[in-house]
């Protein structure tokens, strides 16, 4: 299978967009060039997306780029974030910071567990102080179910 | 005027903004130095933080951190030649060299030096003519602010080089991304998917967050690793020579002044003004061949024009509501937070935030010259240490900071996709910056636009005809044409020269996807 370059990909998903937020704005009422309405403006920009974008998809076509991605980070590091939504609503701040520094850690190979542990160990102790002493904020620090 | 620079001081020398103006130099400066993250990713990172002080120690905190942010950068950018910001990439070329012939300590130095300068060179353009351009403002309606917003950003995509379509489809996304959450006009919800939390907006933390932070880590995981210091900086080896200080003299006048102006422009920002400053020490210089292997102008023009248009950036942003850079926009933002709308009326209605920050700003500078001589040591021993374990705490840190701006886990979850969206523009050449101008500048394009069709009862020609309005309009479409033509020529350049795509960020500092310092 011949590798997909990765620009023409950006630019589908930018078009992509484009004709979502053109479906959605139309629903919303247009009004005129005097009073616009809530419609006008979205309409117009996703036209000029569409536009912008077809011409990069052109473009892609005619001179592919080789350009990779660097799947390792991306994928442990977006999922630490996810992470830390998820382990925060559930369990509160505390694990929530073990869970994204453990997973942001495995970016690397050969990290180690123990390494991850004392970062996040550490972490959490500065972060304690920080919002919940200093600055008073009412983040649930350990918790059980949301 | 000098009664309004006194109340300035008087509101900025308070102990607690002192301290302030310290924590946020300090902290700056230590985000600034990790490599791949500038003062954009510190702003945004510390600004929650903020909220819970008084909007004037606010502010002077978060200028701390801009310049702390700034210099941190050339520091990561001169030791290991991995910038953080698009406009340290150019003090890179020089400052690199430098510090592989050992003599890290001077260009640190002179950077230091010639930041200060320019930074206070831009200070009192910001002084002069800030009033001045305010009461210009004021003379301004619906029509001609929507024709300065659309030149803002129509200059931000053009000026910066890199594919015009690429940079007006970010423009674009920005704009409608803008667009999320109630309608100020007619009070509909506009994208927002039956979900309260969306009716307020996409949060600007959670974007800039998203496309400049967790992308930065994602690139800069693998490169920052490969990379180590081994050069010594000591105070003494700071101590520049004789010939090092007689060179310096000259760019820095000429990149302070070069940077002074752009700074003013919406739009232009500290990349370009660098990276003129730099063309121009070339331009005017005998011996061309000393640049890029360790030439003390090539660091001291850059520098100091990096820092005079950081200063002068805040002249639209302050006395007319358009930022010129995501930086400046994350400002614009903090201040609305703190219920002050920059616009003409601030400089009246606030003298006590207006002067109090431009008295802060020559603070923040001293306090700058101050920490940083002394403390390199620190900040070499900061780089020194593994970046691996930096950068899973740098991810924490913005996840708790996206939350605790409105504790929404919905903002944690859009930094997630703008995570994956800002590293597959990055690997692709699409600039971020753009798109949150565009995000920021938005609502007011839309609103003023509307304004003034009614006003023009819908008619474009009656719009136009306006002689401010129409003009400021031809030069965005000058701009563009000029753009395009360019675009039109590199390309055909290009051809012959059969492209060779580079992967080194310091190579093509104006196609870096980072924001500007």
């Amino acid at each position: 299978m011949k590798v997909m370059s990765l620009r023409l990909v950006v630019a589908v998903i930018l078009a992509l967009i484009g004709v979502v937020a053109l479906v959605l704005a139309l629903d919303y009422e247009m009004g005129s060039a005097r009073r616009m309405g809530p419609g006008y403006f979205p309409v117009v920009l996703s036209a000029i997306l569409i536009l912008l974008s077809l011409g990069e998809i052109v473009a892609s076509l005619l001179r592919p780029e080789a350009r990779s991605i660097d799947w390792r980070p991306m994928i442990m590091i977006l999922g630490a974030v996810t992470a830390f939504g998820v382990t925060l609503y559930l369990f509160g701040m505390i694990p929530a910071f073990f869970a994204v520094i453990g997973l942001a850690a495995q970016s690397e190979r050969h990290f180690g567990w123990l390494p991850a542990l004392v970062l996040a160990a550490v972490t959490s102790l500065g972060a304690y102080l920080l919002f919940s002493r200093f600055l008073g904020m009412t983040i649930p620090l350990v918790q059980f179910g949301p | 005027m000098l009664e309004n620079v006194l109340l300035g001081f008087a509101t900025a020398v308070s102990p607690e903004n002192l301290f302030y103006c310290f924590l946020g130099v300090f902290l700056g400066t230590f985000i600034g130095v990790l490599p791949g993250l500038g003062s954009l990713a510190a702003i945004s990172m510390l600004l929650p933080i903020s909220f819970y002080l008084e909007p004037t120690t606010a502010l002077i905190r978060l200028a701390g951190i801009f310049y702390g942010g700034a210099y941190g950068g050339s520091i990561s950018s001169i030791l290991l030649n991995l910038p953080g910001t698009p406009s340290a990439a150019i003090t890179a070329l020089d400052g690199n060299p430098m510090a592989k012939q050992g003599r890290a300590g001077v260009a640190l130095f002179i950077t230091a030096i010639a930041s200060f300068v320019g930074g206070m060179i831009g200070v009192v353009a910001l002084m002069g003519f800030g009033p001045a351009i305010a009461r210009l403002g004021l003379g301004f309606g619906p029509g001609g602010y929507f024709a300065l917003v659309l030149l803002g950003l129509v200059a931000a995509v053009t000026v910066g080089g890199g594919s015009v379509v690429k940079g007006l489809s970010m423009t674009v996304l920005g704009l409608l991304l803008g667009t999320v959450g109630t309608d100020v006009t007619s009070g509909e919800f506009r994208y927002t998917f039956d979900f309260v939390e969306m009716r307020d907006g996409l949060s600007l933390v959670a974007l800039c967050m998203g496309l400049f932070g967790i992308a930065e880590v994602i690139g800069s995981v693998h490169q920052a690793g490969a990379r180590k210091i081994t050069e010594k900086v000591t105070m003494r080896g700071m101590v520049p020579t004789r010939d090092d200080v007689r060179r310096s003299y000259g760019p820095v006048a000429r990149g302070a002044s070069i940077g002074g102006f752009l700074g003013a422009l919406p739009g232009a920002g500290t990349v370009i003004a660098a990276f003129l400053a730099y063309a121009t020490e070339l331009r005017v210089a005998r011996d061309k061949s000393r640049f890029g292997k360790g030439a003390v102008e090539g660091i001291a023009a850059p520098e100091a024009a990096n820092n005079a248009a950081a200063q002068t950036a805040f002249i639209p942003t302050l006395t007319i509501g358009i930022p010129g850079s995501p930086t400046m926009s994350i400002m614009l933002g903090a201040l609305m937070i703190h219920g002050i709308s920059p616009g003409p009326l601030l400089v009246t209605d606030h003298p006590d935030v207006f002067w109090g920050l431009i008295a802060s700003f020559w603070i923040g500078n001293v306090f700058l010259l101050v920490l940083n001589i002394p403390l390199i040591g620190i900040w070499v021993r900061v780089l020194q240490f593994p970046y691996k374990y930096i950068y899973p705490v740098v991810i924490a840190l913005i996840c708790i900071g996206v939350y605790s701006m409105r504790t929404s886990l919905f903002d944690v979850g859009f930094v997630v996709v703008f995570g994956a969206l800002g590293y597959l523009f990055q690997r692709t050449g699409y600039s971020a910056a753009p798109l949150i101008l565009g995000f920021v500048l938005g609502p007011m394009l839309e609103e003023n636009l509307r304004r003034a069709m009614l006003m023009a009862r819908g008619d474009p020609i009656r719009l136009v005809a306006d002689p401010l309005t129409g003009s400021i309009l031809s030069l965005s479409a000058l701009l563009l044409v000029w753009a395009v033509f360019g675009a039109v020529r590199r390309l055909a350049h290009m051809r012959r020269l059969a492209e060779r795509p580079s992967e080194n960020p310091a190579e093509n500092p104006a196609e870096s996807p980072s924001g500007e310092a």
